[in-house]
């Protein structure tokens, strides 16, 4: 007796749509985050930290191990301010 | 109408005057997070006085840290980027790979000991720092250097 292939095609058509959707969500995460995979579990510490990469690099998932902050970074964090109503 | 506190922080604003020239300026360190974070160990293990005395004076100077600590803060400053400098000149390849991977591992140090283990090599040899994590227990093996990562994902990088 057989085994009966022809039960086993809608699975993998199942396994195979998951697996599609699974991929093209995780392609889409990568394009969004710089080719990396996407941060998770992000406190304020590293929301602070990636806004002084985005401040040095110009991305929010850039990196660079240069030992001088290029000129005018020093300046660059804003103060936070909200405009008088009045 | 009186006017309110502030709650609101949308507004972005930017001065730009410079400090005033009285204040020696040391440039600022230009790594990014993951760098840094490779790093900071050695920075720790070279710099520990410096950065000792200016947690102490920040905690004594008891809200006014800012502007009291700037001499203590130009000496960390400068001893982490010397240790930054070294570690480009000596080991970058090891550096580089190292910080990548940590890059791609939300940051953190537990899935990428593979690529550590080298770097720690290199850095005990050229440049004679080793990296102690402070506050371990003593009897036990450190985190870093045992043979498996608990909460790794992969057993390929751990």
């Amino acid at each position: 007796m057989g085994v009966p292939f022809e039960a086993f095609i809608p699975y993998a058509i199942m396994l195979g749509m998951f697996g599609f959707s699974g991929a093209a969500l995780s392609k889409l995460r990568a394009m969004q985050n710089g080719g990396k995979r996407a941060r998770h579990s992000v406190d304020t510490w590293d929301r602070q930290m990636m806004d002084r990469d985005r401040r040095l690099t110009g991305f929010l998932r850039g990196q660079t191990d240069n030992v001088r902050a290029p000129a005018g970074f020093e300046l660059s964090n804003p103060w936070r301010i909200e405009r008088a109503f009045i | 109408m009186s006017a309110r506190q502030p709650r609101f922080n949308q507004h972005l604003l930017i001065d730009t005057t410079p400090l005033p020239s009285s204040i020696p300026s040391v440039p600022e360190i230009g790594s990014s997070s993951a760098p840094l974070l490779s790093a900071s160990y050695f920075i720790g293990a070279r710099c520990k006085p410096y950065n000792d005395d200016f947690m102490q004076c920040k905690t004594d100077a008891n809200g006014t840290g800012e502007t009291d600590c700037l001499r203590e803060g130009r000496k960390v400053t400068r001893c982490a980027a010397s240790v930054l400098e070294d570690v480009n000149k000596s080991c970058l390849e090891e550096f580089r790979q190292h910080w990548s991977c940590l890059d791609d591992n939300n940051q953190q140090l537990w899935q990428c000991r593979r690529w550590e283990r080298p770097l720690n090599k290199c850095v005990f040899e050229k440049l004679n720092i080793e990296k102690k994590i402070p506050g371990a227990p003593e009897n036990e093996v450190q985190v870093h250097l045992r043979k498996r990562q608990i909460f790794a994902h992969s057993m390929t990088t751990q």
